[in-house]
């Protein structure tokens, strides 16, 4: 077998995250000698999915100051006393970074293209809720479930009349907002908050209002009208695309990581050579050649070297993981006869819904999804709640204030119990990929609660880059699979 | 006639260390090829497709190898997923491939659910006059240790090469509730594929 150092290698990749694993898959199938190494023992970066051991074991890794990663911190462990019924620690798959994924989004369209998508399982992502403090002292908080089509709006049975007309008028209007009539309408308030459009142009309440942030998954819930529209046409026309009753998917087992995963297989069958816990130590430009000093002691040559931009290290988001042992009745309730069961679900907590103990009032929203055992990502029996929100001196306590209420809210007897809790903090990446010379940095992840497209044109312009003007189209290939014509018997 | 996406499908990994063979016995079964010059690590197929009836019952068997990525351990936790059987190769005609073996169970039984079927083959049988390292004994009592079956095969020869994955294949269906009868999507997933059945086949309206 060739070794390392003797190949000239047409791109070194460092980072197994998702823009990474599918720059490896794309130039691979393009027909690029690719080295794809990362410097973590395990595929996926950011949006890697551990086990209950590899969880910890990272906890440790970010608390001390030579493995320290930069784009997390302030992780610790939680294992609530007297709780039990915690499952082997395998039987866990944590999301670090997990993402819905709109049914339009062109993620899975390049997974279908580039024949990938058959080895990853994709779940439906059901109800999106929202999350309404107990209104008195000696009563229960509560989740209104957000109607998102107009057969849903007709039947709700919470929103007054006039409040439906106009939140059916609305709808209407985002599914065409990029006529030139709608423009026209929108295009005044497009760099002002979406509430104000909806408030003035509607005349939508202030409660439906909510419901409408809440379904775009705003981290700071202050979109603009014109980000706003965007995201709720993707949701709108998301909607049914795959199936009855549901805008978004899920991959099991562990989200984007999986993707990642996939994409890294995808490459290795290309031909890309996998290397794990081996980083770049140091690189220096030899000619047309960049030499890099690998971790494990190796030196190979490279003609391009893609890697992620280093961490701003400026605040981003708070995430709470906590692992119940309840199945989470009517969380996950197929709503359309016909439509598949879903395994994720959405709750939103708008901002100012929940407070400190200290009586500080949230100012950002707080965004969970609830994953059900059908995710792989938990045994049978329990579930897994993600939360996030804006990184704050109190985003911590809010998180966990956000947890206890929607445990109240459920209304079991007894109250579903936390198992497992993970806290940690990401932060912001950069904003846009650079180059110098034959070093391309890729921009930091996304933080938000679902997939956005705009990471994947990053990956794209890298392929560019390495593959020059050329007449292939992006992320389209045949299957590789050797198909056998005759039938064997064994009797 | 119902497609071949209707068939229950039987999910089987070739794992072990480079250079011991797995590609030869999967080539040699699948195609009844064997090139004697190929040593090329194992680069350009996804997985094989065979179709092949089991006590009368029809069956999808889909045999992965692993890209090159057990070179350097790199195999993911997503290409064990869902795995029925695995099979580990090691070449008879090498020691240093058969002690890695002990690490290669370790991680197909920490990623594979309870009950897969696990099966060792000794590789390159047609060496064991001139050239065997590694005695038939010692292969079955690692593979007791584990619960796996053994054999030796060759791909050159043809030896066993047929009777490892019948074998595989059989303990699979053999096996209760290992594959539950489910075809190839699991209950509660969904279609994005335009080429897929189940709930993206139609249109959206």
């Amino acid at each position: 077998m060739e070794s390392l150092s003797d190949t000239l290698w047409d791109v070194v990749i460092c980072g197994t995250g998702l823009q990474q694993s599918l720059l490896a898959l794309s130039l691979s199938r393009s027909g690029k000698n690719i080295l794809h190494i990362d410097p973590n023992e395990y595929y996926g970066g950011p949006d890697a999915a551990f086990s209950l051991q590899e969880a910890e074991a990272w906890v440790d890794r970010l608390a001390d100051p030579s493995t320290a990663n930069r784009g997390f911190r302030s992780a610790s462990v939680t294992r609530p006393e007297g709780s039990t019924g915690l499952s082997f620690p395998r039987a866990y798959s944590i999301a670090l970074s997990p993402q819905l994924i709109h049914s339009r989004s062109k993620l899975l369209s390049q997974l279908v293209s580039s024949r990938a998508y058959r080895q990853v399982e994709f779940l439906a992502v059901g109800s999106f809720f929202v999350f309404n403090p107990a209104p008195g002292p000696d009563q229960k908080p509560s989740l209104a479930r957000i109607p998102s089509t107009r057969e849903d709006i007709g039947f709700d049975t919470t929103i007054p009349l006039k409040g439906k007309r106009s939140l059916m008028k609305f709808l209407k209007f985002v599914q065409d907002y990029q006529s030139e009539a709608s423009t026209e309408i929108w295009k005044p308030y497009a760099d002002s908050p979406l509430t104000d459009f909806l408030q003035k142009h509607f005349k939508i309440d202030a409660q439906l209002q909510t419901y409408i942030i809440a379904l775009t998954l705003s981290l700071d819930g202050k979109i603009t009208t014109q980000d706003g529209l965007a995201i709720l046409f993707r949701h709108l026309t998301s909607m049914g695309l795959f199936g009855l009753g549901f805008a978004a998917v899920y991959p099991k087992w562990g989200g984007i990581s999986e993707i990642a995963q996939v994409a890294c297989r995808a490459g290795a069958v290309g031909g890309a050579v996998y290397m794990l816990g081996t980083g770049i130590k140091t690189h220096e430009s030899m000619g047309d050649e960049l030499q890099l000093h690998l971790s494990n002691g190796e030196t190979v040559k490279a003609k391009k070297l893609v890697r992620s931009s280093d961490s701003v290290g400026e605040p981003g988001i708070s995430r709470l993981v906590a692992i119940v042992g309840s199945t989470l009745n009517g969380q996950f309730e197929a709503l359309v006869e016909g439509a598949p069961q879903p395994a994720v679900s959405v709750i939103a907590f708008p901002s100012g819904s929940l407070h400190t103990s200290a009586g500080k009032v949230s100012e950002y929203p707080v965004h969970m999804t609830a994953h059900s055992s059908d995710t792989g990502e938990c045994p049978v029996g329990q579930s897994i709640l993600y939360l996030t929100t804006v990184a704050t001196a109190n985003s911590k306590e809010l998180l966990k204030n956000a947890l206890d209420a929607f445990l109240e809210a459920m209304d079991e007897d007894p109250r579903p119990q936390t198992l497992f809790e993970l806290y940690y903090e990401q932060t912001k990446g950069a904003g846009e990929s650079t180059k110098d010379g034959a070093i391309f940095n890729l921009p930091g992840p996304s933080l938000s609660p679902c997939f956005d497209d705009a990471v994947l044109d990053p990956v794209q312009e890298a392929w560019k880059e390495v593959l020059g003007e050329v007449d292939t189209e992006y992320m389209t290939f045949t299957d590789r699979e050797g198909v056998t014509d005759e039938d064997e018997m064994y009797d | 006639m119902a497609s071949d996406d209707d068939l229950p499908t039987i999910k089987v990994l070739l794992i072990g260390p480079s250079g011991a063979g797995k590609s030869a016995l999967l080539t040699r079964y699948c195609d009844d090829e064997f090139d004697p010059e190929s040593s090329a690590a194992t680069i350009g197929i996804d997985f094989k497709i065979k179709r092949l009836v089991v006590r009368g019952k029809a069956y999808r068997l889909t045999l992965f190898d692993t890209a090159g990525q057990e070179r350097f351990r790199t195999l993911s936790t997503s290409f064990y997923r869902g795995a029925h059987g695995v099979i580990l190769v090691y070449d008879i005609s090498s020691r240093a491939s058969f002690l890695t073996m002990e690490r290669w169970f370790d991680e197909a039984e920490a990623n594979t659910a309870e009950g897969v079927a696990l099966y060792l083959v000794g590789s390159k049988l047609d060496k064991a006059e001139t050239g065997r390292e590694v005695s038939s004994e010692e292969g079955q009592a690692l593979a007791e240790a584990h619960g796996a079956r053994f054999c030796e095969a060759s791909a050159k020869t043809r030896a066993n090469v047929r009777d490892v994955f019948v074998n595989v294949v059989d303990q699979v269906v053999q096996t209760p509730g290992l594959l539950s009868g489910r075809t190839r999507r699991a209950p509660g997933t969904v279609a994005v594929g335009s080429d897929e059945g189940g709930y993206g086949s139609g249109c959206s309206c």
